[in-house]
């Protein structure tokens, strides 16, 4: 059917009392503290809807993920915010969840030989070698620091996590969420944020409509919380025209990727065993190890954006680090159970947008909360919502309107509270990282033990602007010619450059072994069980093509985590959303700005991950 | 130890269906094995030629509900005479064809006689006092054998769990076993059974190959296009030449209702895995599918396996296939569709010549 | 239209087919492992039986719908989350066990006993709506033995059509062998239709459904009524996921020429 024999399909627009965007552990901390208060004991509305009279408050909450329990991350937390909202909290209750029973920070040194190592840090290993006892090439630090130790703590799955309070909150009778949702773009009025609106359904890929056309429906409300995470699109759409304060921008990021490992049954790790890493694949990637009860373990990277690599990428990076005898003495043998990536918002308070205004407030970490210094952010999350919900309930309780003076309530607690004071401590400690990893370690030691007061390093900058060339990446590894030749062939067979220049800088070949190493693809489908429903359009557009028939290094390629963005002849890359998880990497990753916004556009849509084990 | 009822009904021409034989052969088994009597119940409209046709296949009774009221596959009137025959066979164990004639009444019989049923039965072994089935459960991913204690017990086997039984015909004495069939039974009529056009009958269950065209024909090729018609076209003509019955994933079939650009001629019917069937065929060809577990338990009957597939690292490289072609499917199936089609006109010419 | 339908939909519920499913044996026999973990969406058949049920009672008016459905009662609340943006309904819930090494005829007995209780159902108007064959299961029993229960002996398997007529009957399209559709005519209900797939899309997702749905939903869920299933007589001996590990041969350096020459003479050979 063309489109013009298409009827015309009105929009709907319904109006609830709270729109929510996103089911994370802020929507959590969120909803948990709000439905908590929103019925008497005798069960009638203590709080009485203005958009329905006589029934409770209407807060509805939409998750863009097809259900609660994809999120990814593996996660572990003090838990202190968690805990106030669950003073019985047991992690016994919730899948995959342990308490945290030993802790360490270990230096990998690269037993292969092919990462790229300054002088400086060259000079280290061999120091270590000759003067440390090393244990499988590593440097177990005989303590971790108290900025990022965790000992009181949990180890826990985000899905499994997220899955048990949404059960909670949903059996509260006065909460609803609603999976499969994703929300495409504010609505905002002379500055004030009135709801928002959901994604067009039954469209084709570029978004015109199809069979089944339903366009996306208004969702109008008195107060639109918004907890859409790292690469949410509603956080985006309002920074972009509501601003952001002034000075600050999100310019920190990482793609953290993890595998969920099933341990042969003779291997000796307690549940609740946590490992910090540092050192391997490349210096610049700092890892983790944590132990699930059930013989699992959620392994993983975080590829920062001041790795300044033209080609960086993730997966090939796992598979070595999960390699590394350190590692590989408890891995080796072992199944995928799962897999899954996503985007870390880095940049703290230099990246704080403005927490509420007229209208909307912000929670989580796409309000900055994540703290890059105690490596931890799950918690910090949940305060922030905790927070909000004290204050909207105070408004509510008052009868006051969700003015931004009125919402400053919440802006109050957050500051007056540790989430703050910890921030506070973070902003420049990673600073140091912007000229090199190890002023980068010496500038986050200084930070964490001056409270934030002394930094080493600069202002960063944006993720890809100080990127190197291929020629000086490669410097004194590759000779430029080849780089050059290498990149040509992969254009021609539309592969990516980063496995070409990792194998001719000496990674070895990845073997795979059906069960643990296993391609790529295989990880996309066995271990995130990755899917797509039809009837949405592309979430990834690229704005101009010619934009990215110019651009080089095609970065979008190489750090997409599901290669669902992949090289085309034409020039332009070809995006599949099938395979994509909405980690966000491409929306950073992309080198070239189209008035003042990157080419790539990333936005919201169905679809990704279908794998609880994450 | 009891009697065996092997229960059957007759097709439109008096014969019965492959798998019906199929399931004879395990009933035969199963009465030697626990020293039981074989009964045989047939319904349809007429059962002797049936009758005869298992004349000596060691059966101790023949017995019948026939007629023009069972003629038409029915639920009334068929579970009217399967409760029939079970009772008046007086048997504990009753073995039958998963067809969807029996299927549809079966289990409703097994409540009737106070019975118990079970259904897509691929295996059954007897033991001194045991008896014990093996069939799939979660859509052919888990395999369990059970016992149950209560009687009778109603099984439905699936195709290919025993031989045919073949054996010569034989003069029967049936008892016909009275069924009356009041209005509540007649509520019911069949009216005929709709074949799709045969141009558009790319469902072949006696094919020796299935072809599995996945989402990939669908998706953007190296020019950065799609090319849906001159997949279509690949596809059809492909099935035309080797006579191979079309499968497909259920993203691709979804992607056809929804209107999408995709293969016009696929349907849900065509779905191999996931809500889709699992055939059975000798061979199989997937092409431009990845070879998602999902999909490919729905190939737990084929045989032979092999794929085209540009990636080298697709589901089928790691123990889905026998045979995994690197290799573009447009490019290899456009070349296999005109060498199949030479031989077909080869073959010709050569019956034409030797005419 | 005088001649409305009362559409009770069985429904089970079952682990999203994206997941790996392994066997364990459990106290009251086997189980999945990681069942409660695993992500769970209605069984697809009797979702599609779900939509068609919807549609035709938006089609015929004065006709209702309801959701029947046994599984444990966090399951099912997990599931109505992406069930409940979908149709309206008025969901029947049952807090029980829901996987498929349970009893069919106990728990048809269940699904029956909770069916004859439901508030305003005129079993004479009944159209009994399921899944053919259930995803966990896979047996395609349960149904049939509900209808049995009830009384009901018109019954179809494999649907993929229903037809309302003006004069209060009904025409049927079921799947029988060979690809075909058998098509029946019924005087009207009480019927029992075991649903493959019809022919109608899953329904886009709704949130003005899902919010109507919902102040009904929730009420049903808390006042679940407890069912249990006991195997009664059924033994399981083994339950395995059999190995299908075969030794790929993959084929890289081989001219399309040449590819196409094997395949056709791997198809051509017996």
């Amino acid at each position: 059917m063309s489109t013009a024999e298409q009827p015309i399909v009105e929009r709907a627009s319904i109006d609830v009392d709270i729109a929510c965007v996103g089911f994370g552990p802020a929507m959590g901390g969120f909803l948990t503290t709000l439905s908590r208060k929103l019925l008497n004991d005798d069960g009638t509305p203590a709080i009485e809807s203005s958009v329905m009279p006589g029934m409770p408050l209407q807060v509805i909450c939409y998750e863009r993920a097809d259900d609660i329990g994809f999120g990814v991350s593996g996660a572990v937390t003090r838990a202190r915010g968690i805990r106030a909202s669950f003073p019985d909290f047991d992690p016994t209750q919730i899948p995959l969840a342990a308490a945290v029973t030993s802790e360490k920070l270990v230096y990998l040194l690269d037993p292969i030989g092919a990462s790229r190592r300054s002088r400086t840090l060259r000079i280290a290993d061999s120091l270590l070698r000759k003067l440390a006892k090393l244990d499988h090439e590593a440097f177990e630090l005989p303590y971790t620091p108290g900025f990022l130790h965790k000992k009181d703590g949990y180890i826990l799955s985000i899905g499994q996590f997220n899955q048990w309070v949404g059960s909670q909150v949903m059996s509260s009778g006065v909460v609803q969420i609603w999976p499969g949702m994703p929300v495409g773009e504010a609505l905002i009025e002379n500055g004030a944020v009135r709801g928002v609106r959901l994604v067009d359904q039954g469209v084709d890929r570029s978004g015109n409509p199809d069979a089944g056309f339903t366009p996306g429906m208004d969702i109008r409300a008195a107060l639109t919380v918004v907890g859409d995470g790292p690469v949410g699109a509603i956080s985006r759409d309002i920074d972009s025209k509501l601003g952001m304060p002034p000075g600050n921008e999100v310019r920190e990021w990482a793609l953290g990727m993890k595998f969920v490992i099933e341990l042969r049954p003779e291997v000796d790790l307690q549940p609740g065993t946590v490992l910090h890493t540092f050192g391997f694949p490349e210096p610049e990637i700092f890892g983790f190890l944590y132990v699930h009860p059930g013989g699992l373990a959620s392994v993983g990277i975080f590829v920062p954006s001041w790795f300044n690599c033209p080609v960086r990428t993730s997966y090939r990076y796992l598979q070595h680090y999960i390699q590394h005898p350190y590692l590989w003495r408890y891995l080796e043998g072992g199944k995928l159970r799962s897999w899954g990536a996503k985007s870390l918002q880095e940049s703290g308070k230099r990246g704080e947008p403005f927490l509420a205004g007229e209208g909307y407030a912000r929670i989580g970490e796409c309000s900055g909360s994540t703290n890059v210094l105690t490596g931890s952010g799950v918690d910090e999350a949940w305060t922030t919502g905790v927070q909000l919900a004290e204050a909207v309930l105070e408004l509510m309780q008052a009868g006051k309107p969700f003015t931004r003076e009125n919402l400053v309530r919440y802006e109050q607690r957050r500051r007056a509270s540790w989430v703050e004071k910890e921030a506070r401590v973070a902003e420049k400690s990673r600073d140091g990282f912007q000229v090199g990893v190890v002023t980068g370690m010496m500038g986050m030691a200084l930070a964490a033990f001056s409270n934030g007061k002394l930094s080493l390093g600069g202002k960063p900058p944006k993720p890809c602007e100080h990127l190197a060339s291929l020629a000086q990446f490669y410097r004194g590894k590759v000779e430029l010619a080849e780089v050059v030749a290498l990149e040509k062939q992969c254009a021609a067979k539309t592969t990516s450059l980063h496995d070409a220049l990792m194998n001719r800088c000496g990674w070895p070949q990845i073997v795979p072994d059906g069960s643990l190493l296993v391609s790529h693809q295989d990880a996309l489908l066995l271990g995130g069980k990755v899917q797509a429903p039809a009837g949405y359009a592309d979430h990834v557009v690229f704005r101009d093509i010619e934009v990215c028939r110019r651009c080089g290094t095609k970065l979008c390629v190489e750090m997409c985590s599901a290669q669902a963005i992949t090289r085309s002849l034409e020039g332009a890359p070809n995006f599949d959303r099938e395979k994509c998880v909405f980690c966000g990497a491409c929306s950073w990753n992309c080198p070239e700005m189209v008035s003042g916004q990157p080419n790539l556009q990333f936005t919201a849509g169905a679809g990704g991950l279908h794998s609880a084990e994450n | 130890m009891g009697t065996i009822l092997f229960l059957a009904h007759t097709e439109a021409d008096g014969t019965l269906v492959k798998v019906a034989l199929e399931a004879l052969g395990s009933a035969i088994d199963l009465s030697k094995q626990l020293s039981g009597t074989l009964a045989v119940g047939l319904y349809g409209a007429s059962v002797e030629a049936a009758a005869n046709a298992l004349g000596t296949c060691g059966a101790q009774r023949y017995l019948s509900v026939s007629g023009e009221n069972f003629a038409q596959p029915c639920y009334a009137t068929d579970a009217a005479a399967c409760e029939a025959l079970v009772r008046a066979s007086g048997a504990t164990i009753v073995i039958a064809a998963g067809t969807s004639r029996n299927a549809r009444v079966l289990a409703g019989v097994a409540h009737r006689v106070n019975g118990c049923v079970d259904t897509h039965v691929s295996h059954i072994e007897a033991g001194c006092n045991t008896l014990a089935i093996t069939r799939w459960f979660y859509r052919q991913r888990i395999e369990g054998s059970l016992s149950r204690d209560q009687r009778p017990w109603i099984l439905l086997f699936d195709p290919g769990t025993h031989s045919a039984w073949q054996g010569e015909a034989g003069s029967i004495a049936i008892e016909q076993v009275a069924v009356t069939v009041p209005e509540t039974l007649r509520r019911t009529t069949v009216r005929g059974i709709v074949t799709p056009p045969a141009d558009q009958q790319t469902i072949r269950p006696d094919a020796k190959l299935l072809f599995v065209a996945g989402a990939g024909w669908t998706k953007k090729q190296k020019d950065g296009q799609t090319h849906v018609t001159e997949a279509e076209t690949l596809i059809v003509d492909f099935l035309k030449c080797s006579n191979a019955s079309l499968g497909g994933s259920k993203s691709l079939v979804e992607l056809t209702g929804e209107n999408q650009t995709a293969l016009r001629f696929m349907t849900h019917l065509n779905q191999v895995g996931q809500t889709g069937a699992s055939p059975r065929h000798p061979k199989g060809l997937a092409t431009c599918c990845h070879g998602e577990e999902p999909h490919t338990v729905g190939w737990r009957f084929i045989s032979e396996r092999r794929a085209i597939n540009l990636d080298p690292n697709c589901g089928w490289a790691h123990g889905k296939a026998d045979v995994l072609y690197v290799a573009d499917a447009f490019e290899v199936i456009g070349k296999v569709n005109a060498l199949l089609s030479s031989q077909v006109t080869s073959s010709a010419q050569a019956s034409q010549n030797s005419a | 239209m005088s001649n409305p339908f009362h559409v009770v939909v069985c429904a089970s519920v079952v682990p999203d087919p994206l997941q790996t499913l392994e066997p364990i044996a459990g106290p009251s026999g086997p189980g999945l492992k990681n069942e409660m973990m695993l992500p769970a969406i209605l069984d697809p058949w009797a979702a599609h039986a779900l939509y068609e049920g919807a549609h035709l009672v938006k089609q015929v008016d004065g006709s209702k719908l309801w959701l029947v459905s046994m599984a444990p009662k966090a399951k099912l609340q997990q599931v109505m989350m992406t069930v409940a943006q979908k149709v309206p309904l008025q969901l029947v819930a049952i807090d029980g066990p829901s996987g498929g090494f349970v009893d069919a005829h106990q728990t048809a007995i269940t699904l029956a006993n909770a069916i004859r209780k439901i508030d305003g159902l005129d079993l004479s108007r009944l159209l009994l709506f399921g899944g053919w064959e259930s995803a966990s299961r896979s047996a395609g029993v349960t149904l049939q033995l509900v209808g049995e229960q009830l009384g009901i002996v018109d019954q179809f398997q494999g649907v993929d059509s229903f037809k309302p007529q003006d004069n209060g009957s009904f025409e049927v399209l079921e799947r029988i062998e060979g690809a075909r559709h058998q098509v029946s005519v019924c005087t009207g209900p009480p019927a029992v239709l075991g649903w493959a797939t019809g022919n109608l899309g899953e329904p886009p997702n709704n949130p003005q459904v899902g919010m109507a749905n919902m102040r009904l939903i929730m009420p049903a869920l808390q006042r679940a009524t407890a069912a249990s299933v006991s195997p009664d007589g059924l033994r399981y001996g083994s339950v395995i996921t059999p190995k299908q590990q075969r030794e790929t041969k993959i084929v890289k350096d081989k001219t399309a020429d040449e590819i196409a020459q094997e395949i056709a003479q791997w198809i051509g050979q017996e």
